[in-house]
């Protein structure tokens, strides 16, 4: 296929509005759910210490202003939603919540990554051609974008769930259906099924080989006309059904199950739209409509969108470039579709030895850390090491010389009995 | 409870060396009896913070000693929970004299005292009361709450049974005196201090040891005849997993350990703190287990965060 001609390619223009409109309406509720659980406070405003990713240590919540930063977030995915100054909202949107997500890495989840990426996308394409309150405004719609726009989108998605899948191919998973067997057997107060087929030992098998090849081939599925009907139907299904065993999982459900609309054919989705906007066909009509969207400076863009999927494609495999078990010291675990693979605890306390007289006692972790927090940090590695360099300063900045920090650790992983996590002595 | 509550008012309208005796029998009967019931931090007892007005220690003298002055009868505010329950009366029988016969020589001097004491065997009474009252009607909750959510009586007993054994059993009773969690060991601060103090005798040993069997009959299931029905232990097993048998293994070696201090502790303390500290780990290690693997394996729902297993 020549590459040029596909770059060429068009298609209508409906395809990235019914995805603006379901990703921005989506993204106010997850704010909305946010703020009303009152996790701004409990999980940015209260704890006195938060783990920064490498490179970001700059990025803190700001006291009561966070709420500000969630207040744009918010309004910036109501106007991507409706289209309104679409470019700005959806580049304020990308840096809000990026912003958020990088404030504190306990709460880090995969979904949150995905929408950053989605939006950090969504600033390149022209969402707001049609459908929009842009476009009304301007007087002005496009019937035809870049059919890669689309693409990209689908691109990302298909990511999404493949890599998912070939994490899941690892001897835990398959052979031992862990963490499923921990986590399905616990669901024994689920009506009828909970205490009868989710205690068996198949059944844990079953899932864990499905829910693989579930997420191997759903893209594949949803990519081919005739399978579509029935690959959107597996993934509604598969993620209510992970919704309901799940409920920790909080939007991810949502947002794949709206996120997979994009799979539709364009004919599809704006029948969806004109029926949906059938009220006020009146004020739409008369917006003149441009043929086809061009971009200023296509090729800066399409470069761009290379190096982002070469990327993408790339950075979840960089475990390699780490010694050691990825699932045990999680190197390069995280930002890698990594979803639902381990069951992990830990037990971690911290020894401070002032060097020069020698004395030494143990720290408790509530004096710095919230609850969540110190689960979080019990298990993985550099949560620890963050944490023992604070408590380290901490000792240095309060009357102990030369503060040195060991941690006594002990991680579960799996279902496996606990070991000991690092090493005592250094 | 009614007992300790009938012989400290027979003290206190008759403070001789009898009833003396009577009173510190049923405070060490008492207490002991406490070490089964300490960990249950459910319902009512969770609601009126039962635990600490039941047993913070080590008293605060100053408080006390203050409250004695002013006759202060409501002790509801959290600064006195130092003074009240167990460690209240461990002080009021142990702390404020330094033999029997002083500490009865100012019961009959002074009403003052018998009146604090009073007050506190009263509300050590009420607050039990209003548990064991609440807990007639809460049983059924109780024991029809076994689903898996953050709320369910299940869920809530688990975490407070690892709380415990953590904080209640390794943390205070063995840990903070050790000097664990200090630069220097804190021997002031062992359960039953002023009794131990002051040459009156010994409890503190004899209180973790009851702490330590407490939660072994509780994780076993096991009644005071060390009959076993379904417990954590026998879950674990029908998960599939070794935790119960290790952690059974390893509460036998932390009684070995416990067994292997002195009576008293804060001599213990003083001569060889080292073995407190070995008693410490033996009671860590178990509490590594409970944390990580028991918590891993039941799954326990938490309502706090989203979080994608991860």
């Amino acid at each position: 296929m020549n590459i040029y001609r596909y770059l060429n390619k068009k298609q209508d223009s409906s395809s990235l509005a019914i995805f603006r409109l379901g990703f921005g309406f989506l993204m106010l509720y997850s704010v909305i759910r946010i703020w009303s659980k009152g996790w701004i406070e409990s999980l940015y405003l209260q704890p006195s210490f938060h783990f920064s990713y490498l490179g970001f240590e700059w990025v803190k919540p700001i006291d009561n202003y966070t709420y500000l930063i969630f207040l744009v977030c918010a309004i910036s995915s109501f106007f991507v939603a409706i289209g309104y100054k679409y470019r700005y909202s959806v580049i304020l949107l990308f840096l809000s919540f990026t912003y958020i997500e990088l404030m504190d890495k306990t709460t880090y989840l995969n979904h949150y990554y995905l929408v950053s990426l989605i939006s950090f996308l969504m600033i390149f394409l022209p969402a707001n051609a049609s459908y929009s309150l842009d476009s009304f405004i301007r007087n002005k719609s496009f019937k035809l974008i870049p059919k890669w726009n689309v693409d990209a989108l689908k691109l990302m998605i298909c990511i999404v769930y493949f890599y998912a899948g070939i994490a899941k191919i690892n001897s835990d998973w398959l052979l031992e259906a862990q963490p499923l067997k921990i986590w399905l057997t616990s669901k024994y107060d689920l009506p009828i099924l909970g205490n009868t087929i989710f205690q068996m030992d198949w059944i844990h098998i079953f899932f864990s080989w499905s829910g693989m090849f579930y997420d191997l081939l759903i893209a594949f599925i949803l990519l081919n006309k005739k399978t579509r009907p029935f690959g959107f139907i597996l993934v509604v299904l598969f993620h209510f059904m992970t919704a309901i065993l799940f409920p920790s999982i909080g939007m991810f459900p949502y947002i794949m199950i709206t996120c997979s609309i994009i799979f539709f054919e364009p004919e599809t989705h704006k029948k969806i739209l004109d029926r949906t906007f059938a009220i006020i066909k009146n004020p739409l009509n008369k917006i003149k409509s441009i043929k086809v969207y061009n971009y200023r400076n296509t090729k800066v863009v399409q470069t761009l969108m290379i190096v982002f999927f070469s990327i993408q494609l790339l950075f979840p495999f960089r475990y390699f470039l780490y010694p050691g078990e990825l699932f045990w010291n999680e190197q390069g675990y995280r930002f890698s579709w990594r979803v639902m693979l381990i069951e992990k605890k830990g037990f971690t306390e911290f020894k401070v030895v002032d060097s020069k007289t020698s004395e030494s006692f143990y720290v408790t972790n509530d004096k710095f850390l919230t609850e969540f927090q110190e689960r979080q940090m019990s298990f993985q590695p550099d949560f620890i090491l963050e944490y023992a360099h604070y408590i380290g300063d901490y000792y240095n900045k309060n009357g102990l010389n030369n503060v040195q920090v060991y941690a006594e650790s002990f991680v579960t992983l799996n279902g496996r009995l606990s070991k000991r996590f690092i090493d005592p002595n250094c | 409870m009614d007992n300790l509550k009938n012989s400290i008012e027979t003290f206190k309208s008759n403070p001789n060396s009898d009833n003396y005796d009577l009173l510190q029998n049923d405070w060490i009967d008492a207490y002991k009896k406490w070490q089964y019931v300490e960990m249950f931090n459910i319902s009512k007892a969770e609601e009126i913070m039962y635990n600490l007005k039941m047993n913070t220690y080590p008293a605060s003298k100053e408080r006390i000693d203050n409250n004695i002055d002013i006759e202060q009868s409501d002790l509801s505010n959290p600064n006195d929970w130092a003074a009240q329950g167990f460690p209240g009366l461990d002080y009021m029988m142990h702390g404020i004299a330094e033999n029997k016969d002083a500490v009865i020589e100012l019961y009959s001097s002074n009403s003052k005292y018998g009146n604090y004491l009073s007050t506190l065997g009263n509300l050590m009474s009420d607050v039990t009361n209003s548990v064991v009252e609440d807990w007639s009607s809460y049983k059924e909750t109780f024991n029809t709450s076994t689903e898996n959510t953050a709320t369910s009586a299940f869920n809530m007993m688990v975490n407070d049974f690892v709380y415990y054994f953590e904080k209640g059993l390794r943390t205070n009773k063995i840990g903070i005196p050790a000097g664990r969690f200090s630069s220097l060991p804190l021997p002031e601060k062992i359960e039953a201090y002023y009794y131990s103090k002051n040459g009156f005798g010994n409890l503190s040993k004899t209180l973790v040891l009851e702490a330590r069997q407490a939660a072994t009959e509780f994780f076993t299931g096991s009644n005071s005849e060390g009959v076993k029905g379904p417990s954590y232990s026998s879950y674990l097993d029908y998960l599939e997993t070794e935790i119960g048998p290790t952690v059974e293994t390893k509460l036998e070696e932390a009684k070995v350990s416990l067994d292997s201090l002195q009576d008293n502790f804060i001599d213990q303390i003083a001569d060889n703190n080292t073995l407190m500290l070995l008693a410490f780990d033996a009671l860590q290690t178990i509490v590594v287990n409970l944390k990580t693997d028991m918590l891993s394996n039941f799954n326990i729902a938490v309502d706090y965060t989203d979080a994608d297993g991860d």
